[in-house]
């Protein structure tokens, strides 16, 4: 780039080019539920990954002796554990709710202001639900409510 | 890493359909196995059917989070470091899988 310039303006070419611009995306676009869903898609990904572990490690916990087992249990049980349960519960049902969602655009179809407007507010909603749901009846089967 | 993007694309989306009735069991399965003890959970581990599904959620789980984090380390990390941090990756959707089909065979055993 900087010899295509040179050549360009042979009279004063540049010593050193400016930085070049970035996008300031998140601080200047006004927020809407379809930019939001995008990266609440991204982000529960990520956190899936953490849970994908986490669900290979109590795998394996299971398959080790009865304390270890009792240790992540234990842990997973407790406030905090189950404060990430919910959260990885709810992220792993809006994950795949807006995959439907992906997979429908995929066919080319729903992408028109209304329509993603719209199925955006439905994954949000029917996710914050069948979270509480499955929350609601883990803990019911636990006999901690 | 180049040229493959069309069978990236494709295995992405394959993985998600096939993952769609996995998590209904695997949220279903939670639910179910609440509160569970050790030996409960030892013996439903066991269970043939209950170890494929699990092997193939996982598995097949982390090959979508593989591509998936792929897709977020080619938008935010630029030059050299971006090829270690997929290696990093690929090391822990292999280590995620391979612990949890060990444990499986294991259970089984």
């Amino acid at each position: 780039m900087a010899s295509d310039m040179a050549t360009a303006r042979p009279t004063a070419p540049p010593t050193s080019l400016p930085p070049r611009p970035t996008a300031p995306h998140l601080q200047i676009w006004r927020w809407t539920i379809t930019m939001a869903s995008s990266i609440t898609h991204r982000a529960t990904g990520v956190a899936l990954y953490s849970g994908t572990i986490v669900l290979a490690i109590w795998v394996f916990a299971a398959a080790q002796g009865g304390e270890t087992f009792a240790k992540v249990a234990g842990f997973l049980a407790s406030p905090l554990g189950v404060f990430i349960l919910a959260g990885y519960c709810w992220a792993l049902i809006f994950h795949t709710l807006n995959g439907l969602r992906h997979l429908y655009w995929d066919t080319g179809r729903g992408f028109d202001l209304k329509t993603a407007t719209a199925t955006a507010w439905a994954t949000y909603a029917a996710s914050v639900v069948l979270a509480a749901i499955v929350v609601f009846a883990g803990l019911s089967a636990r006999g901690a409510l | 890493m180049t040229h493959k993007g069309t069978k990236t694309f494709i295995a992405q989306r394959g993985t998600a359909v096939l993952m769609l009735p996995l998590v209904m069991w695997f949220l279903y399965s939670v639910v179910a196995n609440a509160g569970a003890s050790h030996e409960e959970v030892r013996a439903w581990l066991a269970g043939p059917l209950n170890a494929a599904l699990m092997a193939a959620l996982i598995v097949i789980g982390c090959v979508h989070m593989r591509i998936g984090l792929n897709e977020i380390i080619d938008d935010y990390i630029d030059g050299g470091s971006r090829g270690v941090v997929k290696l990093l990756n690929l090391f822990a959707c292999l280590g995620a899988a391979l612990l949890a089909l060990f444990s499986l065979f294991t259970l089984a055993a």
